[in-house]
């Protein structure tokens, strides 16, 4: 899995690209820890984003916490799949997911 | 291979070295001298062949020659010539008159052993014409002819001409020197010369060779003991003394050499530290695994003497200790909990969770609530101090045994397969909520589902339907519900390892990723069997 960041102010944007999944899911919250000081607005595009597993939703629900709810965390460009996994899992009902 | 010590290779080429210099020494001073040497006695000998021609009357000599009467003038001479020979080192001190094939001698210093008379005709020695010729030509200075002659054995010669009062060359004074006795002084002073030489080359070699043996010899063999000793000795706990002060490179070495071997014993100590540590969390995580496996109800048939349902389960782990559960107990006589479970992410910390997670809900079912309030509970225990933010999805189903009435909660799991009389097993799209212990005060929504005698309900975890194959597809649900449905009238046993035969042979050589767990009631009613 590979991991394109870019800050623009408070804003932090993470893309994703490959599997989330149990031995990649340590990367990702290595830099969400280490990246998100100071940012009031975190967006995951998930467009490359081709398998999800459970490590990787523990990883989104600790940053949904941390971002608190109101609307700090935006899941962007969910594909089929994934978006199967949200629905499954009740995820889609505590996070705000925008589709293009 | 054959190897050579460091020493006898030094020493081979300080001795190689030695004989070359001493040879070269030798050989060119030798040389030198002998040039020298026949020089400065060629020199002499044509003085002293000088000395007798400028002595002698030129006009008298060719007298004698056709006389060959002695007079007083000639024994003048004769006696001049002996005095020179007896007080010099001259072999033969003579006169003669070259002629054309031979040669003519007029005096002789008769001092000398084998002495010609007047008149004596002899034969050149070799080369002796041309150099004859050459002397009367006065082309000759100094020339120093050396001859090994059978009559007078290996001599040197120098010859200088008596002119006339006409200026005309009458004939040669020849002056014979020994060569043996010249070359004995050379091979004297050769002698004392490689003597010296090799003395010298000798006593210089042996210093270099000390100042080498204690400065490089002595400490590499030092080092290279100790290397060997190193190789065999890691294991002991003995410490590498290399003490070399040699204030070079040497030092430098053994220093680094020193260091290296502290850290390799020190790396070699904690490996075996880190190997013996790793061997026992192995052991531990093996009976992890066990007890994991144990909470696990894992006796079939569960309820042998219950008839009015089938159930059967299995859980294939992955490698390592995972996450996934499922469980079945009787709540009361007539009430069956069943539960599938899976924690995220794996290992030992999701094990951990998996075992709380799978006691607070037997537990709390056991109290007799509704799966909805179950999970509700069960959520709010699991978020109190959730520090490592996991969580578990479940699906939870507790059925009214006299009824078929099966009253269900989904917390963010897999959708259940139903198995319906007329249609097979299909999708069952429940109601969902979230996730356990993702959040705290979750409400979940229950729903009930009638079944009917020889109706089915398949629940599974994600390790199912996410077995992947080598070309990095998915099973998914559509093969799951076709191998469901592949057989009928078959027990919950045999389906479910239809099933798992299914999901290995899709899955083939590629190494499964998440543990696989599966679990089928079916309800086969109470009393009479329907026709």
């Amino acid at each position: 899995m590979t991991i394109n960041m870019q800050k623009d102010g408070t804003t932090l944007t993470i893309a994703l690209d490959g599997r989330l999944d149990t031995s990649t899911a340590p990367q990702l919250e290595t830099a969400l820890k280490e990246n998100l000081a100071g940012v009031d607005a975190l967006v995951l595009d998930m467009k490359g984003l081709d398998y999800l597993s459970s490590a990787g939703l523990r990883v989104i629900l600790g940053a949904q916490k941390q971002m608190g709810r109101l609307g700090g965390l935006v899941i962007r460009n969910v594909n089929k799949l994934i978006m199967e996994v949200f629905e499954i899992t009740g995820f889609s009902d505590i996070l705000t997911i925008e589709q293009e | 291979m054959r190897t050579h010590s460091f020493k006898t290779k030094i020493l081979r080429a300080f001795v190689v070295f030695s004989a070359l210099l001493i040879a070269t020494i030798c050989l060119t001073v030798g040389l030198y001298y002998r040039h020298q040497d026949l020089e400065r006695y060629g020199d002499l000998a044509y003085s002293y062949a000088e000395t007798a021609a400028a002595y002698i009357d030129g006009d008298k000599v060719s007298g004698y020659v056709a006389s060959l009467q002695k007079d007083e003038y000639y024994e003048q001479v004769m006696d001049f010539l002996n005095s020179t020979l007896t007080h010099t080192d001259i072999l033969y001190y003579y006169v003669f008159v070259p002629y054309e094939d031979d040669l003519v001698y007029v005096w002789d210093a008769d001092e000398a052993e084998g002495a010609c008379p007047l008149g004596y005709r002899e034969d050149y020695m070799e080369g002796g014409k041309e150099a004859s010729v050459n002397a009367m030509a006065g082309l000759t200075a100094g020339e120093f002819h050396v001859t090994h002659d059978p009559t007078y054995g290996y001599i040197g010669s120098a010859y200088y001409p008596i002119r006339n009062a006409a200026g005309e060359a009458v004939a040669l004074v020849g002056v014979d020197l020994s060569m043996p006795d010249i070359n004995s002084g050379l091979a004297y002073f050769v002698a004392v010369i490689v003597v010296c030489v090799v003395a010298a080359v000798v006593i210089f070699i042996s210093i270099l060779y000390s100042i080498f043996r204690q400065s490089l010899i002595v400490p590499i063999n030092r080092l290279n003991a100790a290397a060997k000793k190193m190789v065999g000795n890691l294991e002991n706990e003995d410490d590498m003394d290399i003490e070399i002060h040699t204030r070079d490179e040497i030092e430098e070495l053994a220093k680094a050499f020193r260091q290296m071997y502290g850290e390799v014993k020190a790396y070699i100590h904690r490996l075996t530290h880190i190997t013996a540590e790793k061997e026992r969390i192995e052991a531990e995580l093996d009976v992890a695994k066990h007890i994991q496996a144990a909470m696990l109800p894992c006796i079939f048939p569960a309820f042998p003497e219950r008839s009015e349902f089938d159930i059967y389960a299995t859980m294939t782990p992955a490698k390592e200790v995972g996450g996934d559960f499922y469980d079945f107990f009787l709540v009361d006589d007539n009430r069956l909990a069943v539960v599938m479970a899976d924690v995220s992410g794996k290992g030992v910390p999701a094990a951990l969770f998996m075992m709380i997670s799978q006691t607070l809900i037997k537990s709390a079912a056991q109290t007799g609530l509704s799966p909805k309030a179950v999970l509700e509970k069960v959520n709010n225990q699991l978020c109190v101090n959730n520090e490592a933010e996991m969580f578990v999805t479940v699906w939870l189903g507790i059925l009214e045994i006299s009824t078929g009435k099966m009253a269900c909660a989904n917390a963010g799991h897999e959708y259940p397969a139903v198995k319906r009389r007329d249609s097979g097993f299909e999708l069952f799209k429940d109601k969902h909520g979230f996730v356990l212990a993702g959040m705290r005060g979750s409400r979940y929504k229950e729903y009930e589902l009638q079944l009917a005698r020889g109706e089915a309900i398949f629940v599974y975890t994600d390790g199912v339907t996410e077995a992947t194959n080598a070309h990095e597809e998915l099973y998914g649900t559509k093969r799951a519900l076709a191998a469901l449905n592949k057989r009928e009238k078959v027990s919950c046993e045999e389906l479910l390892q239809s099933v798992h035969g299914d999901v290995n042979q899709f899955v083939g050589e590629a190494p499964q990723f998440d543990d696989i767990t599966m679990l089928c009631l079916e309800y086969r009613g109470c009393g009479r069997e329907e026709p």
